[in-house]
């Protein structure tokens, strides 16, 4: 961080020179990732630039061979993802994943689980505690689903939905569990202009009123530009910029490193 | 040590026999992604069909060996019609059933038409003794390494220097990208799956002069195939035979030293231990195919 | 409500089974309901949870090699025996549980066939603990209590049969449990995408043992109640092959569906046992019949049963 950016705000997420090594590939070398309380952080980059790669260590998939990730200021570096998840991290994923042969009402119940304060016992006796609870969780999912206009396909089977229709259920999937932190995979991938723009205010709303942190990692730079508030971009598993939105897509390194040499000394010039 | 070296040899001996079948499993699975748990029948019927011409129709070993390859090659084909044609694009728990399923089938189907009566391949070539120093082996198990060194020997050349061979490494890469390039995939697998077959059955046909034939062998074979593979690596060839030949030594001084009755578990603990400490298979491959 | 009293009345009907069955059809039907308990607890961890297991006729014989060994060393009787033998099962459950946790697919099955071979191979070899070959004479139940206030005398074949559908209801009632609660869901999220339920704050750890241990628990208790009935454990009764028949039951029944076990059940228990001279094939029956289910029909008869409901509606 430069001493012209500050962060005014708590960070939720601090990754600090992380580093992943394939064989003889470092796919992401010393690479510093922040998001403050409240923030939405892009982390952007081409394609090979270590993105995905930085996802995965940010949700436990990998483990870093250098560097620390600390989560609201407890060290989960070599955390596994479960327990991430637990810990409120929330994330989507690129190619999107629902558990097929349930109904959307149970694919999102299924995010609650960690919530549940009735142990198991109670909801093996179906106690009416347990019941009481499930209740109560099934229509706080409802209530969220409405909030993403697809209330009516509650009980459905969630592979009867459009792809657009499913990875709206997979936003608010991850809203039900209460997270800090929401890891959003390039979530426009696929969806068409207006569900982008649903997308973008869906997004806003789930910092807004949910106070969820996100990074959002993206390769519409529409999505990125509105969204977020800083952009970290990755090149070849190095951190080239860092800033506001506007003042990273004149980067000329940023510039070449989607583009090429060229074009970079043309936008100076 | 006298002792320690004859011991070393039939641990070899059996070792190559684990190699041969176990090189066929980890190919297919290499190659194709799926599995065929009915390999420990080919062994067997490989047997068999060996005993038959030998014994009963009293041909010579060389003959034998070559209608064993030929019988063998025709289970294959049929083994993948079944298998590999209808099951291929659905879910790939099914065809561990229907291979398993298979099993079934060609075990009873050998209890009824053949009998449960063990049987041993007797040739003139197990009177002719070999000796090495102070190892006696008779003739027909001598030529079970040498066998293995050869069929392995001439899959690894067919595999890195011929047209098929590339066809066949470029499948277990890039499926899609082989198909786009022309490679005629059902032709493969129909080819992996003789090969495969044929690498079983030639080992059951050599083996049963070293142990008795009988339709439920099948069942240990598979395991011990598996036990190689998880412990050389899925979809290594080397590591199938460097993994196959320790098997056999390891089972051979554990049954002379510490007990007959435990030859068939200790290669059972060898894989629970490495699949406990080392989650990735012991070369640091992943045990999933993704 | 309408399943509980769909389900009662079943079981009555099932109840009064020994007023029209002779001695054959009495013992066939035991048969039935005790593959019903094994199908449908390895329905749970190769069903609903998508791990394939070949091992249940391993804590088949657990169960009972419980039961036999304790009743002969303790002398315990039934209702120290029957729980011992779920107990213990269940623990070898984990046993076999935490090796499986690390592989997937093709592996995982072979892990399971080595557990069920290591099992069987045990049972034979350790003559002095299991008896060998042979195995172990069980006793009758015989005169027993529940709580020393309702008596009865277990003897014939009627009241054997009555022991076996007792155990058949409670399991099916303990399975409908565990499949409606949130372990069950969980088995089911595990299966249908073990990453993303891991993303989900799921421990699939935990998780996948669970249904290892409750699948072991439901064989030990058939195998359990199965000496006495048989009055006698030996090894050949839980081969490999035993495996593969509660197998087909499932799978022809229909996997990951509550009723599809029950279904398969009845259908492969009673008709092998009815071809008379021709029960040679049986096995073989068996394995064919596994491949043509698992490659034409692959969700079983409920399956059809769905396609059928879906068409009318």
């Amino acid at each position: 961080m430069t001493g012209t950016e500050t962060i005014m705000t708590r960070p939720v997420l601090e990754a600090r020179g992380i580093v992943r090594r394939f064989g003889g590939i470092t796919a992401v070398d010393r690479v510093d990732v922040t998001v403050g309380e409240g923030e939405i952080v892009g982390l952007i980059g081409p394609n090979g630039s270590g993105k995905s790669t930085m996802v995965n260590l940010l949700t436990g998939e990998l483990v870093p061979d250098e560097g620390t990730i600390r989560f609201a200021g407890k060290d989960i570096t070599g955390v596994a993802p479960y327990r991430r998840a637990r810990l409120g991290i929330a994330r989507s994923f690129q190619m999107l994943r629902m558990f097929s042969s349930m109904s959307v009402e149970d694919n999102m119940l299924t995010a609650t689980h960690i919530h549940m304060k009735r142990g198991l016992l109670s909801s093996l006796l179906n106690l009416p505690s347990a019941r009481a609870e499930e209740d109560e969780v099934r229509a706080k999912a409802r209530d969220l689903l409405a909030m993403f206009e697809l209330e009516k396909f509650a009980r459905r089977p969630v592979t009867a939905l459009s792809i657009g229709q499913q990875r709206m259920v997979e936003l608010a999937r991850g809203v039900l569990s209460e997270p800090r932190l929401f890891l959003l995979d390039e979530p426009a991938a696929g969806l068409a202009p207006p569900n982008v723009d649903r997308l973008i205010a869906l997004i806003k709303r789930m910092r807004d009123e949910f106070g969820i942190s996100i990074l959002l990692i993206e390769h519409d730079m529409r999505v990125v530009r509105e969204l977020c508030d800083r952009v970290v971009v990755l090149d070849s598993g190095e951190l080239i910029a860092e800033g506001h939105p506007e003042t990273v897509v004149n980067d000329p390194a940023v510039i070449e490193a989607y583009i090429g040499k060229g074009w970079s000394r043309r936008a100076q010039a | 040590m006298d002792l320690f070296l004859q011991y070393l040899a039939n641990g070899i001996v059996v070792g190559s026999s684990y190699v041969l079948v176990a090189v066929g499993l980890t190919l297919i699975f290499g190659i194709l992604g799926i599995v065929n748990f009915a390999r420990g029948e080919f062994y067997m019927l490989g047997g068999f069909a060996g005993i038959g011409l030998a014994t009963v129709l009293g041909l010579p070993l060389i003959v034998s060996l070559l209608g064993v390859v030929a019988f063998a090659a025709l289970l294959g084909f049929l083994a993948e019609q079944i298998l590999n044609r209808q099951v291929k694009d659905k879910d790939p728990t099914n065809s561990i059933v229907s291979s398993f399923g298979l099993a079934v089938v060609l075990q009873n189907a050998a209890l009824l038409v053949i009998g449960p009566q063990p049987m041993l391949l007797r040739t003139d070539l197990s009177m002719v003794p070999v000796e090495i120093g102070p190892v006696y082996l008779p003739l027909q198990r001598a030529l079970i390494p040498v066998a293995m060194i050869v069929l392995v020997g001439a899959l690894h050349l067919l595999l890195r220097h011929t047209w098929v061979g590339m066809s066949l490494r470029a499948m277990a890469q890039q499926p899609t990208v082989a198909r786009m390039c022309g490679i005629r995939v059902s032709r493969v697998a129909i080819v992996t799956f003789m090969t495969g077959a044929v690498f079983a059955g030639v080992a059951g046909f050599l083996m049963s002069s070293v142990f008795m034939v009988h339709p439920l062998i099948g069942n240990m074979i598979v395991l011990k195939a598996f036990t190689v593979v998880i412990l050389g690596g899925m979809g290594s060839v080397t590591g199938a035979a460097a993994a196959g030949l320790m098997l056999g030594l390891v089972e051979s001084m554990t049954s002379a030293y510490l007990g007959n009755g435990l030859r068939d578990i200790v290669g059972f603990l060898m894989v629970v231990i490495v699949l406990l400490a080392w989650p990735q298979g012991i070369f640091g491959r992943n045990l999933e195919r993704s | 409500m309408k399943h509980l009293a769909l389900f009662a009345a079943a079981i009555a009907l099932l109840a009064l089974a020994p007023m029209v069955l002779g001695g054959h059809g009495l013992s066939v039907m035991t048969l039935t309901l005790t593959n019903l308990v094994l199908a449908v607890g390895l329905n749970l961890v190769a069903g609903y949870c998508g791990q394939f297991s070949f091992a249940q006729a391993a804590f088949f014989g657990i169960g009972a090699y419980t039961t036999a060994i304790m009743s002969r060393d303790l002398g315990t009787g039934v209702w120290i025996n029957l729980p011992a033998g779920i107990i213990i099962a269940g623990l070898f459950g984990l046993v076999l549980g935490v090796p499986a946790l690390r592989v997937k697919g093709h592996f995982l099955a072979i892990v399971t066939i080595a557990f069920q071979t290591v099992v069987y191979l045990t049972l034979v070899q350790w003559t002095d603990f299991t008896g060998g070959q042979n195995g172990i004479l069980v006793p009758g139940v015989g005169e027993t209590s529940i709580l020393g206030i309702i008596r009865f005398n277990v003897q014939s074949l009627e009241s054997y049969y009555w022991l076996t559908l007792a155990l058949a209801a409670l399991a099916i009632i303990v399975a409908w449990r565990l499949v409606h609660s949130r372990l069950g869901r969980e088995w089911i999220a595990v299966r249908d995408d073990e990453t993303l339920a891991q993303a989900v704050g799921v421990n699939t750890t935990t998780t996948k043992l669970s249904a290892f241990v409750a699948s072991a628990a439901f064989a030990g208790a058939a195998g359990a109640l199965n000496a006495y009935t048989m009055r006698t454990a030996a090894p050949d009764d839980f081969t490999i092959f035993i495996s593969s028949i509660i197998l087909a039951i499932m799978i022809l029944g229909g996997k990951g569906t509550f009723l599809g076990p029950i279904v398969g059940a009845f259908i492969l228990t009673i008709i092998p046992e009815s071809l008379g001279e021709f029960s040679r094939y049986k096995m073989l029956f068996f394995g064919v019949l596994l491949i043509l289910t698992i490659t034409f029909l692959p969700g079983g008869i409920m399956q059809l049963v769905r396609n059928a409901r879906t068409r009318r509606a």
